[in-house]
């Protein structure tokens, strides 16, 4: 097997200070598997893809690439080397656009200093087959329009539905996230680490997604894929390995064990993945939206028309693929937003057009979807953290005041009941310094313990460890069991269906479909998701075979 | 051999270094200077001890420092407030100006006691300095402006106000010079009785503790400190963005129009078209050494004062130009930046020997 072997990591070690990220690990990657990184967080799986890419150098330990030892100072050797890697936080240039962001850093010559393709006369070709100045124009011009229609022909190849044109800050997570993707293959690797690749797909472009990894890998790509998801490792890996704490847990082939095998090989116990989910009485509406309009942060309409109502104590899961109005539904829905048409009842109180303060004040909790940037400061310390919703309560003050004391131990009680890890003083550790899925939790006790009547939960398991999301999951029930309407928006299919009442499916703003985790089935959720109403018509029709595979 | 520099972005900023940092910034600016003072042929021990150790022991250094001291601590807090707020309100040299000119304006025009004349002309330096930050500070807080660059610019047009003022309608009627008629006994500040220390320095302390109390212990300074660290968040608990941008912002400007009203009825006491002390510019450097607190702010304030005392010292004792305080100044802030730079990441020096090639020694095999 040694032949085939294409990677080596050998005992590489990686200290921060205070913290061993990666203990003598050791790890081989043969030519053209996808291999599957696990673990929580926290246990250096990212370290170590970074100290692969170049970002970090290891401590100890050698890195070997085809029979060559790599010494590596930065990415550029390690893009040299020809590996790729896509972040779990994007690298990408807001204001670009997407073709622009890919080929940053290459070299394209202007199309009129081409080598002339048609022979529309001997000057033009003379010229631009110069190599002076073929030298000259490819250091000081910027063709945009070839790679432009390269991408995209790249971009469709592999069905990723991008516009190469657009600037990467108009776009959602979910199509940065394939934007990065594109990046790395048009760079032409020979191995893409990728990390947490699925944690903004729906499921039928995570499916997508593995087919064309899989394509890749039989041209010779190797892949490495971190990830928490435990049914995508069964489905796509060809070999696993499992950190824990820093270390190697070992390197197993996934076809010889099961879900359950890696969920005790990550964590180090048994996992409980079948939640108990108890019948609860659902009482009136918490909230009433009619005709919701909004537009994104582009100015363009992203909630189209939007009929919705939550009762007291259910679960309505909303599942969408990324990028077609559920931020912006949320956010309106919290009072973060501004509507443009519409009205939001909570609690049958008119709120619309409201400042949060009013939201908030109404019983309205929210859990955004990117916890660094809008779900806490991190600079600052859990104390302050912890009571940025509640601090005009009474109890922290008297309008003028605030009592930091009581904010103190507010603070300690969400650390306590939500068992955040990793604090011994709430207010000596700031919120930033936590790991995903303690953030989390923080938030999560944040929002929940202030009693709400609406809790608005936008991708509460995201990147969070599955002892977390366990936690999580659990949480939101009880929640719902004491009463409060839960908006459960998710691209994890698997929670809509383990935790909703009521299924709801957005697509281009609108709620397209309705119905029951009992009636409904992934794949028609998954054909929803995609805009197949539409689909389903034409094919009932059987007229125009428009847009139908979609 | 290869010499290996390896940057880590801290997460976390230690303890020893959030406090540490403003001493090393000063120790390394005064160590970086004396070579500056031994270029010149003279003794930087002897030098720093005229600058240090005599101003801060003679009753005449002493005197003059806190006279200095005075505008310096309002200018910081004028920078220091709307920083808490993430806000550069880099044009505090402007309001101070519009502050100097509503106290001249009221102190030559109205006729009362100095109990009653000196807090009206503290009340309308303040309003006017609040009053030139206003439209930047809409512009900001409104349609999102930066405000860097519009307080900035309105410094240029507060000086040329002030140029028209002193050469028009303010301009002593007794005298061919660009400037006001000199402010009467009333409208100037008194010595504290006893210590005999100028009196502007209790109200700056006043200010610092009121300014102090705000951002510790209200739930104001709460809502500005959540706002400065991150604005999305406090959006989303339900802060007024609109409305602290403004109230930091505006307080900085009355603290500007403060300082500039100190400045002249506490050392000027007149208004001259070379009224340019450019303590609104010195008052960033302060603020951003004090940036942990108000009182730390003040202390800023103080070693500024003691350089520029000092600084005139040695040019009268040593013959050392006073130019010696800007070179200081300047590296204090290269310093600043510096120091910055190294509270953000942890830097790894190693020396590496060349790659030695062995043979790739035996794979490991699957578990």
């Amino acid at each position: 097997m040694s032949d085939d072997e294409f990677v080596r990591m050998e005992n590489i070690t990686k200290t921060f200070p205070g913290v061993v990220a990666n203990d003598d690990v050791s790890l081989s990657l043969q030519r053209g598997e996808i291999h599957g990184l696990l673990g929580e967080n926290g246990a250096g799986k990212s370290t170590l893809m970074k100290i692969l890419y170049g970002l970090y150098s290891a401590d100890e330990g050698e890195i070997w690439l085809d029979g060559d030892r790599l010494d590596m100072e930065s990415p550029q050797d390690a893009i040299d080397a020809g590996i790729g890697m896509v972040h779990q936080h994007f690298k990408l240039i807001p204001r670009l656009s997407v073709s622009e962001n890919i080929i940053l850093g290459k070299r394209e010559p202007a199309a009129a200093f081409k080598p002339g393709t048609e022979g529309d006369g001997g000057l033009r070709s003379a010229l631009t087959n110069n190599s002076l100045l073929q030298g000259l124009a490819t250091r000081f011009t910027l063709g945009r329009d070839e790679p432009e229609a390269e991408i995209q022909q790249l971009a469709d190849d592999y069905g990723f539905d991008l516009d190469v044109t657009a600037s990467v800050w108009e776009l959602g997570v979910g199509e940065r996230q394939r934007v990065e993707i594109l990046k790395a293959l048009y760079r032409d690797v020979d191995l893409l680490i990728l990390d947490e690749p699925t944690a903004v797909l729906t499921p039928t472009q995570a499916q997508r997604l593995f087919e064309t990894l899989r394509r890749l890998t039989d041209e010779g790509l190797t892949v490495i894929i971190i990830t928490h998801k435990l049914d995508e490792i069964k489905d796509v890996t060809d070999r696993v390995t499992v950190l824990r704490d820093g270390e190697n847990i070992g390197t197993v082939k996934t076809s010889e064990h099961t879900s359950d095998d890696f969920a005790r090989m990550m964590v180090g116990r048994d996992v409980l993945f079948q939640l108990e989910k108890e019948s609860v009485s659902t009482g009136g509406s918490v909230i009433e939206v009619s005709d919701l309009h909004a537009d994104d942060d582009r100015g363009i309409e992203a909630v189209s028309g939007v009929d919705l109502t939550i009762n007291e104590g259910e679960i309505v899961g909303l599942a969408g693929v990324s990028g077609n109005g559920q931020k912006e539904l949320a956010e309106t829905l919290v009072g973060a937003r501004d509507t443009t048409a519409g009205s939001i009842e909570v609690n049958d109180t008119d709120v619309t057009n409201s400042r949060s303060r009013k939201f908030i004040e109404n019983g309205v909790s929210f859990v955004p979807e990117d916890r660094h940037e809008d779900g806490c400061a991190g600079t600052l310390s859990i104390m302050h953290n912890a009571a940025m919703k509640a601090y005009t309560d009474t109890e922290f003050s008297d309008g003028l005041r605030l009592n930091y004391g009581a904010m103190r131990e507010y603070a300690e009680t969400l650390v306590e009941e939500f068992d955040v890890r990793g604090v011994d003083d709430v207010r000596n550790i700031n919120a930033g310094e936590l790991s995903g899925g303690n953030l989390q939790k923080l938030i999560l006790a944040r929002e929940m313990l202030r009693e709400p009547d609406l809790l608005v939960a936008n991708q509460p398991t995201r990147g969070v460890d599955v002892g977390a999301i366990e936690f999580i999951r659990e949480r939101l029930l009880e929640q719902r069991q004491a009463g409060t309407g839960i908006l459960l928006l998710s691209e994890d299919l698997d929670e809509i269906f383990d935790l909703s009442d009521r299924i709801l499916v957005i697509y281009d703003g609108q709620i397209v479909h309705e119905t029951t985790p009992e009636a409904a089935t992934r794949r028609r959720i998954g054909l929803k998701m995609n805009g197949a109403k539409q689909a389903e018509q034409s094919a009932k029709v059987a007229a125009d075979g428009g847009s139908s595979d979609r | 051999m290869k010499l290996n520099v390896d940057l880590t972005p801290r997460t976390e900023v230690p303890r020893w270094m959030r406090y540490g940092a403003p001493v090393f910034t000063i120790l390394a600016a005064l160590l970086v200077s004396s070579f500056a003072l031994i270029a010149l042929g003279v003794n930087p021990g002897e030098a720093y001890y005229v600058m240090f150790v005599q101003t801060l022991t003679t009753e005449f250094g002493l005197t003059n420092t806190i006279a200095k001291a005075v505008p310096l601590i309002f200018a910081g807090l004028a920078v220091y407030l709307p920083l808490k707020a993430q806000l550069w309100n880099i044009g505090a040299e402007g309001q101070l100006f519009l502050g100097a000119i509503a106290g001249t304006w009221i102190g030559l025009s109205v006729s009362l006691p100095m109990y009653a004349l000196l807090p009206l002309m503290f009340l309308g330096g303040g309003l006017a300095g609040a009053a030139w930050v206003a439209i930047p500070a809409l512009l900001r807080a409104k349609l999102g402006i930066n405000e860097i660059i519009t307080t900035l610019l309105f410094v240029f047009v507060a000086a040329q106000v002030k140029n028209y003022l002193v050469r028009g309608p303010l301009q002593s009627p007794t005298a061919n010079f660009p400037q006001s008629s000199q402010l009467p006994a009333a409208a100037q500040l008194p010595d504290i009785p006893v210590l005999g220390y100028p009196a502007g320095i209790l109200l700056a302390i006043v200010l610092v503790a009121v300014t102090y109390l705000v951002i510790n212990y209200t739930r104001l300074g709460y809502e500005i400190t959540f706002i400065g660290a991150n604005d999305k968040a406090a959006e989303h608990a339900g802060m007024s963005k609109f409305k602290i941008y403004l109230l930091v912002l505006l307080s900085g400007g009355a603290m500007a129009g403060f300082a500039g009203v100190s400045e002249l009825a506490g050392v000027q006491g007149r208004l001259r078209a070379s009224f340019a002390p450019g303590y609104g510019f010195t008052a960033i450097p302060i603020a951003l050494l004090g940036r942990n607190g108000a009182v730390q702010v003040m202390l800023a304030a103080l070693f500024f004062a003691v350089i520029f005392v000092g600084g005139s010292s040695i040019q009268t004792l040593l013959g050392v130009p006073s130019a010696i305080v800007d070179i200081m100044q300047a590296l204090i802030i290269l310093f600043l930046i510096t120091s910055e730079f190294f509270k953000q990441y942890s830097v790894a020096i190693t020396l590496q020997e060349g790659a030695d090639a062995g043979a790739p020694a035996k794979p490991e095999g699957e578990v």
